[in-house]
């Protein structure tokens, strides 16, 4: 008997559910990113409250990575769980929209404090879809034009410049097509908002209409002239490689990527931005939770350390040189000038408020990138 | 239990493994690909053909050629493995030619990335030795790109099937033909080929199949257009989400894959009969 209520002691022991917890957070991008959260967020998060630990799953680079996230939303809506295994989420502004639509999303950020900290615009709309409240930005990137001043001295102002250099040097401007990462598909979207027949406003707040896909021929003919006379790098980081090997002069970047290969001497330090008009894209990253997260008052505490103004000083701003989720102010605050400064060197906050464009709707950027591929071969 | 239940349940977990991780899954995206948003029809081949017929002949260009360079290789080290006198040089080779086999896809494509490009490795290794001007210089990292990769990484796992096979042939026709004053050359295509071209054959088709599979080469050293099909499909997932074309797609690689089984197959048929 005694053994039995020992044995059945333990069965509830073991049942209870224990009260130092384990948050998971799935992330999508790169391994830096993976990284952010194991060897910072995690250890700092773990700190402030003690007893919880913090797992940071990665699951992939680029729209794949967010792609798997969605899609493992997706399995575990359709299998009913009624605990989902991940509490909190990293995805691009693409999926997010998607997330909101078939109700994945707790509508999380009115509940914590640094939600009154954010201010741009995307955070509120996600390409087309009204996303307020179950958003916060991680930190925002954006696309722009490097550049070898040794031989380009007067960077193109415009994409109507850029185009009339590059056909003036041939091979010198190189790109990453539209397959191999988004500072490509970025600089692509520029092109169809400088020289598309239609209102690059409409592709970027919508509505959808179908005949706006009819106005972009001349562009895609002229896109297409363009890269017979450019080079195709392998990727965002290919076009950095052949940047600092010398084998191009100019082409689309990431602009936190290009200041991180600088700070790792893997990009020679005189190389330079230049955002064309009339304008480049650029997208946050999201923190989202589940409605179903198992911990979503733990997720709640998470997010709200990563977007409080020191962590989005030190961490996004400092350590990864992207430019910050939460309004700018709240974080200039938090640093010396000179790390602030580094960020708008070649970019300065006038022309990134006056250049800096989203990416076109979910629907207009399929269209674009599909028009792309049957036109430009 | 009979022993023939024993034998089944012995089987259960290798057959459940193929039936729920190969069979159902291949069925699943066959039909989805005749799938366009929940009505049968053929919009997504059409698509397919619409944008990726560039595409889907660069594939097969690219894999056939490479086949026939990694054949060339593989009989040449195999030729040499066999028939080479210099004991020296044959062990150096037996021991060199494996090594590619043990480095990933991924590993080879980033490799070749900074050995190929325009100031690569490569170019820059003839610029020192005064073989070209620096001004020549091109850039590798396009379809030559990939075949390199592709020919790099085969040449062995065929090298190993086929240096086997003649390892283990009767040696007796070798020194006959050696003995009546057919050169090595000779000797390697009349007597040793054709003893081991079904085993060659096996290697290529196999190598073929692998090649249509791989997907980091194509991604790390040339995502452009033309690209291979790998590429496509994973572009149509991950961009914009869309399995229908993408099931399309892998069904005219699994097409091209099968011919070349296919091949195979009644090759091994006609000597069986």
């Amino acid at each position: 008997m005694k053994r039995m209520s020992y044995a059945a002691l333990a069965v509830v022991l073991a049942a209870l559910p224990v009260r130092a917890a384990e948050l998971t957070v799935a992330t999508a991008g790169d391994q830096n990113m993976v990284d952010y959260i194991n060897q910072y967020l995690g250890p700092m998060f773990e700190k402030t409250y003690p007893g919880n630990t913090v797992r940071a799953v990665g699951t992939g680079p680029g729209d794949a990575g967010s792609q798997k996230i969605l899609e493992r939303f997706d399995a575990q809506s359709a299998a009913k769980s009624e605990k989902w295994d991940v509490d909190v989420a990293v995805v691009h502004e693409k999926f997010v929209g998607p997330m909101v639509d078939k109700k994945y999303l707790d509508k999380y950020r009115n509940d914590i404090d640094t939600g009154k900290l954010v201010s741009r615009d995307n955070a509120k709309m996600a390409l087309g879809t009204n996303v307020e409240g179950y958003v916060m930005p991680m930190f925002n990137s954006q696309t722009a034009i490097a550049y070898n001043p040794a031989l380009v001295p007067t960077p193109p102002k415009s994409y109507t410049e850029l185009a009339e250099w590059a056909k003036a040097h041939p091979k010198q401007f190189g790109y990453n097509g539209i397959k191999g990462g988004a500072s490509g598909v970025s600089f692509v979207m520029g092109w169809i908002y400088a020289f598309g027949g239609g209102d690059a406003n409409t592709l970027m707040n919508g509505p959808f209409k179908q005949d706006e896909t009819t106005k972009w021929d001349g562009a895609f003919k002229s896109l297409a002239d363009f890269t017979k006379n450019a080079t195709l790098t392998p990727g965002n980081a290919g076009t950095l490689d052949l940047l600092s090997r010398g084998e191009i002069a100019m082409g689309p970047v990431w602009v936190d990527m290009f200041y991180s290969w600088q700070a790792n001497g893997q990009l020679p330090p005189t190389m330079k931005l230049v955002l064309p008009a009339p304008g480049m894209p650029g997208q946050p990253m999201h923190y989202v939770i589940p409605e179903k997260a198992a911990q979503k008052d733990l997720a709640e505490k998470f997010i709200a350390l990563a977007t409080s103004p020191k962590v989005q000083a030190e961490g996004i701003v400092k350590k990864f040189n992207w430019y910050p989720g939460i309004d700018a102010d709240n974080v200039k605050k938090e640093l010396d000038d000179a790390t602030w400064n580094k960020l708008f060197v070649d970019i300065s906050p006038a022309d990134l408020a006056a250049k800096g464009k989203p990416f076109p709707i979910a629907p207009y950027n399929n269209a674009i990138l599909e028009a792309y591929e049957k036109s430009v071969k | 239990m009979s022993r023939r239940l024993l034998g089944l349940a012995l089987i259960f977990p290798a057959l459940a493994v193929i039936v729920f991780l190969f069979i159902l899954p291949l069925i699943m995206s066959a039909v989805g690909a005749f799938q366009v948003e929940s009505a049968f029809g053929w919009g997504n081949f059409v698509k397919t053909f619409d944008l990726y017929t560039k595409d889907i002949v660069f594939s097969v260009v690219i894999i056939s050629l490479s086949t026939v360079l990694i054949g060339i290789a593989s009989i040449a080290i195999g030729g040499y493995l066999t028939l080479g006198e210099h004991p020296v040089a044959v062990a150096i080779l037996r021991w060199l030619y494996r090594w590619p086999m043990f480095i990933p896809f991924i590993v080879v494509g980033q490799i070749l990335r900074t050995f190929l490009a325009k100031n690569g490795m490569m170019n820059n290794t003839f610029i020192n030795l005064g073989l070209l001007t620096p001004i020549d210089a091109q850039s590798f990292l396009d379809w030559r790109g990939i075949v390199i990769a592709f020919v790099w990484k085969q040449t062995p796992f065929v090298t190993l099937l086929v240096a086997g096979a003649m390892a283990s042939l009767n040696r007796e026709t070798i020194d006959a033909a050696r003995n009546l004053g057919a050169s090595k050359l000779r000797v390697l295509i009349e007597i040793v080929v054709p003893q081991v071209a079904m085993t060659l054959t096996v290697g290529l088709i196999l190598s073929f199949v692998t090649m249509m599979s791989v997907l980091s080469v194509p991604l790390m050293i040339n995502a452009q257009s033309p690209t291979m099909l790998t590429a496509d499909i994973a572009f149509r997932v991950n961009s914009y989400g869309d399995y229908g074309v993408a099931n399309a797609l892998g069904l005219v690689s699994l097409v091209l894959a099968s011919s070349v089984a296919w091949i195979y197959l009644r090759a091994s048929l006609k000597e069986r009969a």
